[in-house]
Order: C-alpha cells, then sequence, then structure tokens
C-alpha cells in the first residue's frame, strides 16, 4: 500500500534555537490512524507543525500523496489534503459557532456548496447545532474540541493531524471525542495524532510510533506498543497496565 | 517493525542532549588605560583657549557630545538593557531644564547647585510614572512616553507662571568669554562620566541582569522571581534622574528656558537614534552613536545648510538603522567578534 | 445651558465620528500584525493635503476628495508596507523594534510634507467650512457635522466589509488566531499587506475630512499620534468597536472638558485619559487582559 505521508531525515527547530527533531522519519499509511507518543519536548507537536507548514523545515523532505510538500505555507498544504487541529484549537474565539464552521471552508469559493456542509455538519452534531450563534470563546473545551473536529469536516480531507486532542478535557468528552475520530476512519480519512496520554491515544489507535530526543525510536501496531514492557518503563510508568 | 533498544541507553542520551544545549561563557580583560588615557585628553582641553585662539566652537560641540552621551546612555538603561522604548524622554530634560531655571530666576541659586535636585524631581517623576505605565507589557508604555511629552509641552506652553511658550531669560554667569564655556563643559563632562559609570554598573549586576531577562522573555523573567514592574519602574526613574540633571545646566547654558527648546520630538527622536546607531543594550553603543550622529548631522548642515531637512534626514537614518543595522556598530562589531577592545565594557 | 449642553454633546459626537475612522485604520493594522503605527497621523495629514491641493487647484469638494485621497494612500500603503514591514512580518509579535519602524516613517513623511509644503497652518474651505445650521437654539456647524456624518458611513460600510465579505473573513480570522486562520487556508501574508493598504486607505479618507474641520500643518501628527493612541488603548487595542466607543467616549468628554476650562484643558483631556485607563482598567474596555500575542 502506498504510503500517505512520508516525513525523512526532517530536521527542524524554532527561531535560531536548536534542533528539536533531528533527522525524524515518519510513515503514515492511508485509513489507519496512528499515534505518536513521547515525552514533551520529544518533538511530536514540532513534527505535526512542520508537517502543516507551520514550521519550516530546516532540511528534510516531507512526502504526501507522491508530492514534496516539504516548505509550502500551511495554506496550500490544507488545498492539498492535510488539516491540522493545534493543540489549542484554533478556533477563532470572537466568530460564532456557525462563523467558525464557515472559515472552515474558506478555500470552498462555491458559497451554496459550503452552506449545504455547514448544515450538513450542524445536523451530525446536535450539541453546536444548538448553539450556532454562540461565540467560539466561550465554549467549553469539550465543545471547543467538538467544534474544531466538525470543522475539518466541512473539507473532508485526506489527512487529520491533530496535537493532544484530550488535552483538558473529561473522561467522558475523550471518549465521545475518539468515537468522533472513528467515525472519521470509517468515513476514509486517515488520522495522525499526537497524545500526551499515551494509553488513551494507543488503546484508540492501529499503529503506533514513539518519539523521543528528535528521533523515530519505537512504533509498531498500537497494542504492541502499549504492551512492550520496555514502553511501559520508559514512557508509562512503572506497572502500568493498559486501560 | 521495533527497534531495539535498552531504557538505559534511551536515558544515557537523553542526559547528553540534555547537556549539550548548555553553553559557556568567557571573560575579557577591560580596556581602563585608554579610556583613562581619552578622559584626560578631554580634561585638559579647554586649557587650549589659553593659546588666545577661539576653541568656542569644538568646545560647545563636545559639551553638546557629553550632554547627548548622558540622555542617550541613560535612555538605554530602560531601552537598551530592558528593551522598553521611551519615545518621549526629553520630558524630563525639560523637566529639569524649568525647575532649575525657574529657582535660578527667583532665588538666584545656580543650576549648578540645583541639578542634582532636578534629576531627583525628574527622577521621582519618572518613577510615579513609570508605576502606573510599567504595569502591562505591551505597546502601552511606548505610547505613554509620547502622550506624557504632550502633556507636558502643552502645560508648559500655556503656564503663564513661566512664561508660556515665550520662556524665560535667565541670569547670565559674568566670566569673560572665552571661559564662559568652561564651567559647563565640566559639568556636562562629569555627568557624562557618572552616567556612563552608573550605566556600566548596572549592566554586571544582578539588577541589570534581571532587566537583560525582562528584555528577552518577560513571561519567564517574572516566573522565574523576578519583580519585572519594580525592575522597570526603578531603571526609568534612574535614566530619568541624568537627564533631568542635563537639562537643569542646558538651560543655564543657554540662558533662557522655553518649550520649544526641551520638549520638541526631535530630541527624542535623536536620543533614541544615538543609542540604536551605536548599539542598544551595550555601555559604549550610545557613546559611538552620539558622537556620530552629531558629527553626521554638523556635515549635513554644513554641505547643504537647511535644518528643514532634519528631521527626513533622522527618519531616512533611522529607518536604514533599523533595518539593515539593528545591532548598532558595537553590537555588530561585537557579533562579528571584531570589537575593540577600548569599546567592550558588556 | 441645557441648549448649551445639547449642542456641546452634538459637537462633541460629530468629532467622535471623525476621530473613530482616524483610529480605525490604526487599529485594524494592529489587530492583524501586531504593528503599532505612529507613522498612521501623517498618512491622516497626507490625505489632508491631497484633499486640500485638489480643492485649491481643481474646486473638488473635499468629499467627493475622499475616495481620490483613500485609493492613493492605498498604493502608498502597498509600498511601504512592501518596502519596510514585509521582512518581519513571518512572526508578528507586538515588538518595539517595528513601533521605531513606524517612527522612522512618520519623521520621513514628515519631513517631506515639511519641506514640500511647509508648517504654515492650512484648512480647505468648501462652501460649507463656515457654515451653520440651526435648530431651535442649536448651533451646529455644517463642518463638524457633515464630517461626523460621512465618518459614520464610512465605518458603517468598513463594518459590514469586514462581517459579510470572504476578505473580511479573512482579516478578522487572521486578528482573532493567525496560526488557526493560516490553517484554514488564508494567505495571511498576503492579508496582512491588503490590510496594511486599507488602513492607510481609512487614514487617507479620514484626511480629506480633517482637511476642513481641524486646521492641520505637518508637524500636527505628534499631538494626533497621542490622541489616537490614547483612543484606541481605552478601547481596547486590536478591536474595531472599542475604537469607536472609546473615539465617542473620549471626544464628548473632550468637549464638555473644552467647554467648562477652556481648549488647552480639552485636548489635555485625552492623553490624560490614557494614564487613567493604564491605571485603572489596562486592557481597554474591550480588551483581554493584556499581553503581547
Amino acid at each position: 500500500m502506498p504510503l500517505l505521508l512520508e516525513v525523512k531525515d526532517l530536521v527542524a527547530g524554532y527561531g535560531r534555537g536548536p534542533a528539536i527533531l533531528e533527522e525524524t522519519h515518519l510513515a503514515v499509511e492511508p485509513g489507519k490512524v496512528q499515534c505518536l507518543i513521547g515525552p514533551n519536548g520529544a518533538g511530536k507537536s514540532t513534527l505535526l507543525r512542520a508537517v502543516s507548514g507551520l514550521l519550516p523545515p530546516r532540511s528534510g523532505e516531507i512526502w504526501f500523496k507522491g508530492k514534496r510538500i516539504d516548505g509550502l505555507p500551511p495554506h496550500a498544504v490544507l488545498q492539498l489534503g492535510i488539516c491540522f487541529i493545534p493543540q489549542e484549537r484554533g478556533l477563532f474565539p470572537r466568530m460564532s459557532v456557525r462563523e467558525n464552521l464557515r472559515m472552515g471552508g474558506f478555500i470552498l469559493r462555491d458559497r451554496t456548496e459550503l452552506d449545504r456542509r455547514i448544515d450538513d455538519v450542524l445536523q451530525q452534531f446536535p450539541v453546536l447545532r444548538e448553539r450556532t450563534s454562540q461565540r467560539a470563546g466561550s465554549l467549553s473545551g469539550g465543545e471547543q474540541q467538538m467544534l474544531s473536529m466538525a470543522r475539518t469536516l466541512i473539507l473532508r480531507p485526506e489527512l487529520i493531524m491533530l496535537d493532544e486532542p484530550s488535552l483538558g478535557l473529561a473522561p467522558k468528552v475523550v471518549r465521545q471525542m475518539y468515537d468522533i475520530i472513528h467515525i472519521l476512519k470509517e468515513r476514509g480519512m486517515s488520522i495522525l495524532l499526537v497524545e500526551q496520554n499515551a494509553v488513551v491515544g494507543l488503546s484508540n489507535a492501529d499503529w503506533g510510533c514513539v518519539l523521543d530526543l528528535g528521533k523515530t525510536l519505537f512504533e509498531g501496531p498500537a497494542c504492541e506498543i502499549l504492551a512492550d514492557p520496555r514502553i511501559q518503563e520508559l514512557y508509562l510508568g512503572k506497572a502500568q497496565t493498559a486501560a | 517493525m521495533s527497534k531495539a533498544l535498552d531504557v538505559d541507553s534511551v536515558l544515557t542520551a537523553r542526559r547528553d542532549y540534555n547537556t549539550q544545549l548548555a553553553r559557556v561563557v568567557g571573560s575579557r580583560k577591560r580596556a581602563v588605560g585608554t579610556v583613562l588615557a581619552i578622559l584626560a585628553v578631554l580634561a585638559a582641553f579647554p586649557l587650549v583657549q589659553l593659546s588666545g585662539i577661539n576653541f568656542n566652537y569644538p568646545l560647545h560641540m563636545l559639551l553638546l557630545v557629553f550632554m547627548y552621551v548622558t540622555m542617550a546612555s541613560s535612555w538605554n538603561i530602560l531601552g537598551g538593557y530592558a528593551g522598553y522604548i521611551s519615545l518621549g524622554h526629553n520630558v524630563f530634560f525639560g523637566i529639569g531644564g524649568y525647575f532649575s531655571g525657574m529657582i535660578f530666576v527667583f532665588w538666584g541659586i545656580s543650576p549648578f547647585l540645583t541639578a542634582p535636585l532636578a534629576g531627583l524631581l525628574a527622577s521621582l517623576i519618572g518613577f510615579g510614572v513609570g508605576l502606573i505605565t510599567l504595569r502591562v507589557r505591551g505597546p502601552s508604555f511606548i505610547i505613554s512616553t509620547i502622550a506624557l511629552l504632550m502633556i507636558f509641552r502643552i502645560l508648559f506652553d500655556n503656564w503663564q507662571f513661566v512664561g508660556g511658550t515665550g520662556g524665560v531669560t535667565l541670569p547670565l554667569i559674568d566670566l569673560p568669554v572665552e571661559w564662559v564655556k568652561v564651567p559647563y563643559y565640566y559639568a556636562f563632562l562629569a555627568i557624562a562620566v557618572l552616567t556612563v559609570v552608573v550605566s556600566y554598573k548596572i549592566k554586571h549586576s544582578k539588577f541589570g541582569l534581571g532587566l537583560r531577562a525582562i528584555s528577552q522573555d518577560e513571561v519567564k523573567a517574572e516566573s522565574a522571581g523576578i519583580d519585572t514592574r519594580m525592575y522597570k519602574v526603578i531603571a526609568f526613574a534612574i535614566s530619568a534622574f541624568f537627564v533631568g540633571m542635563v537639562g537643569a545646566i542646558w538651560g543655564d547654558y543657554l540662558n533662557y528656558i522655553r518649550p520649544n527648546i526641551f520638549l520638541i520630538i526631535l530630541i527624542a527622536a535623536n536620543i533614541v537614534l544615538m543609542a540604536i546607531l551605536g548599539g542598544k543594550g551595550t555601555v559604549a553603543g550610545p557613546i559611538v552613536g552620539t558622537i556620530l550622529l552629531i558629527a553626521f548631522n554638523e556635515a549635513v548642515v554644513a554641505y547643504f545648510g537647511a535644518t528643514q531637512l532634519n528631521i527626513l534626514g533622522t527618519g531616512v537614518l533611522m529607518l536604514l538603522v533599523l533595518l539593515y543595522f539593528p545591532n548598532g556598530v558595537v553590537g555588530s562589531l561585537a557579533r562579528a567578534g571584531n570589537l575593540p577592545r577600548f569599546l567592550d565594557w558588556d | 445651558m441645557a441648549t448649551a449642553l445639547l449642542q456641546v454633546s452634538i459637537l462633541g459626537l460629530a468629532l467622535g465620528g471623525v476621530y473613530a475612522l482616524m483610529a480605525s485604520g490604526l487599529t485594524l493594522i494592529f489587530g492583524v500584525m501586531r504593528i503599532v503605527n505612529l507613522a498612521h497621523p501623517i498618512f491622516i495629514i497626507c490625505g489632508a493635503f491631497v484633499a486640500y491641493w485638489l480643492f485649491r487647484l481643481y474646486g473638488i469638494d473635499p468629499i467627493v476628495a475622499m475616495p481620490i485621497a483613500a485609493a492613493l494612500l492605498f498604493a502608498i500603503g502597498i509600498v511601504v508596507y512592501k518596502l519596510i514591514f514585509q521582512r518581519d512580518a513571518q512572526n508578528p509579535k507586538y515588538s518595539e523594534m517595528t513601533v521605531l519602524l513606524t517612527f522612522g516613517v512618520a519623521l520621513v513623511f514628515d519631513g517631506l510634507l515639511a519641506y514640500w509644503f511647509s508648517n504654515t497652518q492650512r484648512v480647505t474651505l468648501p462652501s460649507y467650512a463656515t457654515d451653520a445650521i440651526f435648530i431651535d437654539d442649536i448651533f451646529i456647524p455644517t463642518a463638524q457635522l457633515y464630517a461626523g456624518l460621512v465618518s459614520l458611513v464610512v465605518i458603517a460600510a468598513l463594518w459590514a466589509f469586514l462581517q459579510f465579505t470572504r476578505t473580511g473573513y479573512a482579516i478578522r480570522a487572521t486578528t482573532q488566531n493567525r496560526s488557526a486562520a493560516q490553517l484554514m487556508g488564508v494567505d495571511v501574508a498576503h492579508v496582512s499587506l491588503i490590510t496594511f493598504g486599507i488602513g492607510l486607505a481609512l487614514a487617507g479618507a479620514a484626511g480629506a475630512l480633517v482637511s476642513f474641520v481641524f486646521s492641520f500643518f505637518p508637524a500636527k501628527h505628534w499631538e494626533w499620534i497621542a490622541i489616537l493612541m490614547s483612543l484606541i488603548v481605552l478601547g481596547g487595542m486590536g478591536k474595531l468597536l472599542g475604537a469607536v466607543v472609546g473615539a465617542f467616549l473620549l471626544s464628548l468628554i473632550a468637549a464638555y472638558v473644552g467647554y467648562f476650562a477652556g481648549q488647552t484643558w480639552s485636548t489635555l483631556t485625552f492623553f490624560l485619559a490614557l494614564f487613567i485607563i493604564l491605571l485603572i482598567r489596562p486592557q481597554g474596555l474591550f480588551g483581554e487582559k493584556l499581553e503581547e500575542t
């Protein structure tokens, strides 16, 4: 199966600071949910930001569907089919829910089609439907996460990248969110996510990757990674049982 | 496909990775001898008046340089070290000038004696204003410095007691013409030396380190336990002190005080430009910048005559320096490793 | 007394409209690019000169000259942005160096205008500049009245543009969350450029109105810098609604102060208001907790 996303020898850092990613490799197969785990500062968010175009890499290659995309600005990367939901959710706080959804379809020039898709999405998310005129900034954490995920459905990208989607959310809301992620997978979208909560992330993923010291150290089927005692000692705390 | 690695090597690798992020700074010896030699020459310079040739023009230029060195170095304490730009710094220049000037008119006490008090007054006002305007990060401070300048300009323009826009004439010193500038020369030289020494001491103190931390990342400085607000306010107050002092002396030197001598935006612009041109955040930078700018101004006036283009020229120069030369002379030389020792005081 | 107060209020509000227009471009630019454009008032004066000369030489009414001044200033804005500000546009944080750049630009245009036109006071004098209308006992100078009304129309048009057009969405999105806007497909570099042009166009339009409401000369922009800055700090930096409300509020207060205490105190009101706001609510009326974004 040809790879959807491939990252080779990527070197990236912020400003003139040290390189956070040093020759990192990553491969994402289509139709799977892949989870990246690792300690703080390892470069997980940096990797996603580099792929999304927010952070231009210093060297290395990023390939998406057979095209090189490293160095492209974020709006070009979006056009090619990669949607990125950053840690802070990436919402527009003073815009309403509906306006945020409209921004989700910003690159759609056809206004009628956009409106149709917005209505579609609102049908699937009754919580949002009840709050279309509410400012995004006043939504709860879970509702905000739901809105940012609903937004991605407007464009139906091929690859969705999520940076710590469960951050700050109650367990029940995390459950709901991962249900949405599974629905997205069923609809044919591929998911690459970064999770600080490695147990939750890996238990919901098909494939797992461990990023540490700016490199990919381990990868394999998610359940294997979760059960591996070395991983458990290094990253999950000793004597951890999978949830 | 799991890669085969054991726990220990990962932990060792992690430790090594972190240590290589630290860097060590070296130390240098200071060129004290050169500076003392220069100061000796400057101190002896007025004796050329004994030769019979009139050196009043060079004396004037030199004391002008000393005065602006003071103002630029003072500005640098908050603007260069802490990164908080004051665009109306000459407000303290005016406060000092008017304070000592009016005391001179009413009670005959020479500004040479009241200058430290003028500085103190400027400092207190700076402290009070700083408490209000330095509470938050962001652009409010810069804006407030312009507003402060405007407030005092309007106040003095309309305050009949100090003569409004016409100002007030000060009593003259009774000295023969070849010696009349000399007391001012020494006064400005002394204040300039004092200011630069204080600037140096601050830079190499814990206080200065805190200011520098603030300029790099104020949030982190705050969470490291530095009372950023107090540091900024104190820096502002100190930087006001010397400017107030030279204001007092300058008014006496000109023999009159008027709002449009002290409180015009061009002076504020020049102070900022001198500090940046020389290298803001360095000790020697403001000195170099002052000398360069005043020399440049004199050359332009000599060639083109009109001072109409003064503002235009200052603006263009400021843009060029900021766009292509943001570290100034001293900063750029230091980065390139070519800084001569007598300029290296950082 | 009541009529006098009503008259003062109407004048204050009319002027408030003009100040609001003057501040609108400034606040727009800050919102998108975090640039505190100290050169904004000198561009307003550029617009004033355009209207002034168009009237003196060709008899074109300053309100009619508004779009011309706006178009010219838009072009100047694009050029200035590309030459000077585009380099640092990668990661706009409010930065002192950028403010100094705008300061330098202000000095340059001040010098140019002073060199070409000298610092004599000028004012455009269409017929309504010295007229007034009377409603009962209230005396309303038509200059301020027309300027105020036209300002409101332009501000309303600006608001509609921001609310309903695709570019308006892009601008608002970039203001609220720049990286998110990029992730939604907005070319923020392009948006910054356009916004700078629009900001200056608004300055030009305001200048055309200003040319017959106030007497102006190049050096006057220093006074307006402090006034406009007070307005947008009061309103909350980057918030258009805040700038408008701040403008009306302060203008009204200044009008009352001017009536009771004289013109000098009226101008001082703006500056003192700045310090009072910084003392009690530094983020302004509508601002969020102040920090560098």
